[in-house]
């Protein structure tokens, strides 16, 4: 069964109807979001089943709009968190990764800016280090971002995208070794993306990290997770009742290779390892459990099919 | 910027110095500076690296005194002030309460305030007493925005404001003991392309 990442907009009226759908048809719902009126949720869905989706919703004047960034956790990071940087260029692009169905944090870097005093702290990285994929978002010249590009990378496994304000070419020229993905024209700015050419250039970075995260998506069905990560989000939230307790909007982020459960370590890593998915297939038996370094959450990594020698 | 007599932000890197126009721009629209800036230049060299801004401003509005904002009106030992306009008011009760003391100022309304004056004591000329400075604000502002334009990690910074004249100069490295020649080139380019 092949799980298609989508977002569905509708009403509020009869929603639930669309929840059960997707729950009978096999797929997983990642995040739902009650805005007024309005329904968002993100969701995987089997790909033979979405022309009934869109036939039900139809009705509630729902829509189906593909989102192929739905079940990653992205880091977008930022030099600082001083005007410099926020709100614009960082929340703008955080924001519009977000309409491509990803859940994006976004990491401020206590000693990012400049050149030659740019720092990345190991607590930093290993934050990054938990995401799937990275954006950094540098400036406008090209000799900063070459200069300081060795120490940001240092340490980091995830795929990273760089966005500047150089072109892209200049941008693949001054980077070596080469990163996963370039967006450029995209560095420091003081004001809103709301032009076409602004908000094209922002299309490019989903499809940038959309292209980075398919190559990611294909090296991961080479040797398949041994629990798919939306089931997994699945299993807890039916196992963990505490979970339902947390008041963060999603309390379970899934991820490509993993998920996060924001409930602390300590008291119920222990109790989660303990969780049986199938006959006598416990949680520990498929997947490492660790603490992240973000608060005091539980990170979860699926152990792939090579290792366990199960699919669940 | 179709305000400003001059504006100008010129880089080693031309990609660079083309975004940072857009985001000096934004910023000296943001901060309300058109009105006084008159001509601004700026240059940022990110090999060395240096960032100097200097500019004109167009004539420094003068000191606000009491005539400014508010209606004078004298009767025997007693003068009333009637507030025109509120921006200044805290600053003047502050002078006024300073020069003849809480006891003697009251405030029946909003916009009214009453100064209690001594047998034989003269009004004074306190039409013109000087309530506040607009060009102390206008530099913190003028240096505040220098501060949002140059790159983030230039921390190291000097600036000065002299007779509508300023310029800021900032680096990640130590600056030079004289920073005079960097900025008089600049003011140098600037004059003689305006």
């Amino acid at each position: 069964m092949i799980l298609v990442p989508i977002t569905y907009k509708g009403g509020v009226f009869r929603h639930d109807e669309i929840l059960d759908l997707i729950e009978d048809m096999g797929g997983y719902i990642i995040q739902k979001h009650m805005i007024a009126q309005e329904v968002v949720l993100q969701a995987l869905v089997p790909k033979e089943d979405i022309d009934i989706l869109k036939t039900v919703s139809r009705p509630l004047a729902g829509e189906v709009i593909p989102a192929p960034l739905v079940g990653t956790e992205i880091a977008v990071v930022s030099m600082s968190l001083e005007i410099h940087h926020l709100p614009h260029a960082s929340c703008d692009v955080a924001e519009y990764l977000r309409t491509a169905g990803a859940k994006t944090n976004m990491i401020g870097l206590a000693r990012g800016f400049g050149k030659r005093i740019g720092l990345l702290s190991d607590e930093e990285r290993d934050i990054i280090n938990e995401h799937d994929l990275a954006i950094y978002l540098f400036g406008n010249f090209e000799t900063c971002i070459q200069q300081k590009m060795p120490t940001f990378r240092r340490g980091i496994k995830i795929p990273l995208v760089v966005c500047g304000g150089p072109s892209k070419e200049t941008l693949m020229k001054v980077i070596d070794p080469p990163v996963a993905g370039y967006i450029g024209g995209m560095g420091r700015f003081m004001h809103r993306t709301k032009e076409p050419d602004e908000l094209a250039r922002l299309d490019e970075i989903v499809a940038e990290v959309t292209r980075v995260v398919d190559q990611r998506r294909t090296s991961i069905a080479k040797d398949p997770l041994s629990i798919a990560p939306a089931r997994l989000m699945d299993v807890i939230l039916e196992s963990v009742p505490d979970i339902h307790e947390v008041t963060s909007p999603v309390p379970v982020v899934v991820q490509m290779d993993g998920i996060r459960v924001k409930l602390p370590y300590d008291p119920y890593a222990g109790r989660i390892k303990e969780v049986e998915i199938e006959s006598g297939i416990k949680i520990a038996d498929i997947c490492d459990l660790r603490p992240s370094r973000m608060r005091d959450y539980i990170l979860m990594k699926v152990k792939p099919f090579s290792e366990t020698g199960m699919l669940v | 910027m179709s305000t400003l007599e001059y504006f100008e932000v010129d880089s080693t890197e031309p990609v660079g110095a083309k975004l940072y126009r857009r985001i000096a721009s934004t910023v000296i629209t943001d901060h309300n500076l058109l009105k006084v800036l008159d001509k601004i230049r700026i240059f940022i060299d990110p090999g060395v690296p240096i960032f100097v801004a200097v500019g004109i401003t167009r004539t420094v509005p003068r000191t606000i005194t009491v005539s400014d904002l508010a209606g004078v009106t004298f009767d025997e030992n007693k003068i009333t002030l009637s507030i025109a306009d509120e921006t200044y008011l805290a600053d003047l009760l502050q002078i006024l309460w300073r020069k003849y003391g809480k006891d003697r100022i009251s405030q029946p309304d909003r916009f009214t305030i009453e100064i209690i004056l001594d047998e034989n004591e003269s009004s004074g000329d306190i039409e013109s007493l000087a309530v506040a400075d607009p060009t102390e604000g206008l530099f913190k502002d003028l240096i505040y925005s220098m501060q949002v334009i140059c790159p983030e990690g230039f921390r190291v910074k000097k600036q000065n404001f002299h007779e509508g004249r300023f310029w800021f100069v900032a680096s990640e490295n130590t600056l030079p003991e004289d920073v005079m020649p960097l900025v008089n080139e600049q003011f140098r380019i600037m004059e003689a392309a305006s």
